[in-house]
């Protein structure tokens, strides 16, 4: 594959990943933002898969196979079941009113993008605007955690931010070592599985969701 | 420079092709439908006999309405048709024109006026859910209208020009070469054919139930033909909405000359992109319920904040 075609192919990608990350932003049910991750992750797997035909890379090709195996199949189905487990309502309740994220939103894309003039001696020549859409990708996901009340929700926007590392990984060097990555993909694929397991105790032994921890008081 | 006479011989032509064919593309969404929902649904042709049925009628008008009420519908189709007359349906013009009719922007004015035009109709009748379907129709129109224009902005500053038939012309020979923000414009544009043609998640076209309707409530008092007057003029709005997005993303198989061949090719590949494009909002309408009416901002929203990146990303 052409260096050309891949630096326009990742680009096509990187909007793709910015559109499916305002869908998790803008979706007002909990499956929806399961659905728009999973479609993320799959859309990141692709663009590992780009950039590993361009470069000629068998590390890219296996990350790219675990990231669409772990990230996009694995996790969505251990979320869906924990959501028809516990039976929560489909509804996500933000905390801030979702066209005011959508807003918020909308300034970390020009902010990213703005500052990524400042770096244009970090990112590679293949990638092209990887760097941003990365970086907006992991600052949205935080603001998916900080703004939604339900920890499935939240979770969502961890993996999401996840997959914003991944890519900035995948802009600045040609993805890290494939011990690391693999690591990492373990890491998340334990932490989703503790946190699952974690709401589904709390939601069986006491009947409360996270935003009623605020109200606790030392 | 084209001649101004073959350019407006062209377009005349093209603005009474959409105008025929308007009502073929809301028969088309309706049998699609109605397949889906395991009915077989009415004729393709339904629309065109409704049009015929409400001309044949007489009118009934309410006593409180003023005489600028008659002129409404007329004014609302005048608007309409103007605006398929801007679009490039089948050629692509070679160069700027020495009569330029409009661009994008005078496009999405007009759409405005029809809306207006409509929205005073119904307040001046003066029945109750007249002015309830202009207060929604404006509120939704008001988070259309400028997410509309910014993901028109943005292709046009890919192509350095905001005439619509100039843009497909320089982007077909490009040749799709689509690029991130090209990608987040189409979205918005999706959604917002969705709202602009008035279909669910946004409206639904087919129900007079009175809690529901927005473009439904603002045609109550209309009736006979003034009526057909203002279903033609959204029939014709519906194709405009789709042949706008088809001629800004898929500038495909437009003709530049009048061989036969290349006509026939042309009228084919627009087809194919309606089809396209009706089918999409079919299966939408098809498969999603309507939002409640404060949750259309949330809906909008996403496809305002899909444009306005659109925008910031090209000029970033």
């Amino acid at each position: 594959m052409s260096v050309e075609l891949a630096t326009r192919l990742i680009d096509v990608l990187g909007g793709l990943l910015l559109f499916t990350m305002l869908l998790i932003l803008a979706a007002g049910q909990v499956f929806r933002a399961i659905y728009a991750v999973a479609a993320q992750a799959v859309f990141l797997g692709i663009a590992g898969a780009v950039l590993a035909a361009a470069t000629g890379s068998v590390d890219l090709w296996i990350i790219a196979g675990i990231t669409i195996g772990a990230k996009a199949i694995l996790l969505p189905w251990l979320l869906i079941r924990v959501v028809r487990r516990v039976h929560i309502s489909r509804e996500i309740e933000p905390v801030i009113p979702t066209t005011v994220t959508l807003t918020l939103a909308a300034g970390i894309v020009v902010l990213a993008f703005h500052l990524n003039a400042s770096l244009g001696s970090v990112r590679q020549a293949i990638t092209g605007n990887a760097l941003p859409v990365g970086v907006t990708l992991i600052l949205i996901g935080v603001l998916v955690m900080a703004s939604r009340r339900k920890a499935l929700v939240q979770m969502v926007g961890l993996f999401a931010s996840e997959n914003g590392i991944f890519f900035t990984a995948m802009a600045v060097s040609q993805g890290m070592p494939l011990i690391i990555e693999i690591g990492v993909i373990l890491d998340v694929v334990l932490g989703a599985l503790v946190m699952g397991i974690l709401v589904l105790r709390v939601r069986s032994s006491v009947d409360a969701d996270i935003a009623d921890l605020e109200s606790l008081r030392g | 420079m084209e001649s101004s006479v073959a350019h407006l011989a062209r377009t005349a032509l093209q603005a009474a092709l959409l105008v025929l064919l308007g009502p073929l593309v809301t028969g088309f969404i309706q049998k699609l439908k109605a397949r889906l929902q395991c009915r077989r649904g009415a004729s393709l042709w339904q629309p065109y006999r409704d049009l015929a049925k409400l001309l044949r009628k007489g009118t009934v008008q309410s006593d409180t309405a003023s005489p600028f009420f008659r002129a409404i519908p007329v004014l609302v189709l005048a608007a309409t048709v103007t605006t398929a007359a801007m679009l490039p349906v089948l050629w692509a013009p070679s160069g700027p024109s020495s009569l330029p009719l409009g661009d994008a922007i005078l496009l999405v004015a007009l759409l405005a006026l029809a809306r207006f035009l409509l929205a005073i109709g119904a307040l001046d009748a003066g029945g109750a859910f007249g002015g309830m379907g202009a207060s929604r129709e404006m509120t939704v129109g008001l988070l259309v209208e400028p997410a509309l224009m910014l993901a028109v902005f943005s292709v046009a500053v890919s192509g350095g020009t905001t005439d619509v038939g100039l843009l497909a012309a320089r982007r077909e020979a490009l040749a799709l070469s689509w690029t991130a923000p090209d990608l987040l414009a189409l979205f918005a544009m999706l959604i917002l054919a969705l709202a602009e043609t008035g279909r669910i998640p946004v409206d639904n076209p087919d129900t007079h139930l009175e809690l529901t309707m927005l473009h439904e409530g603002m045609l109550l008092e209309h009736s006979g033909p003034g009526l057909a007057c203002i279903v033609l003029a959204t029939h014709v709005k519906q194709l405009v909405i789709l042949t706008l997005v088809a001629a800004l993303f898929l500038p495909l198989g437009l003709a530049r000359g009048a061989a036969p061949g290349e006509l026939a090719l042309a009228l084919a590949a627009f087809a194919v992109k309606v089809v396209l494009l009706a089918t999409f909002l079919g299966l939408v309408e098809s498969s999603y319920a309507k939002l409640r009416f404060f949750r259309v901002p949330q809906f909008l929203g996403l496809g305002l904040v899909c444009a306005f990146l659109a925008l910031a990303l090209r000029v970033l």
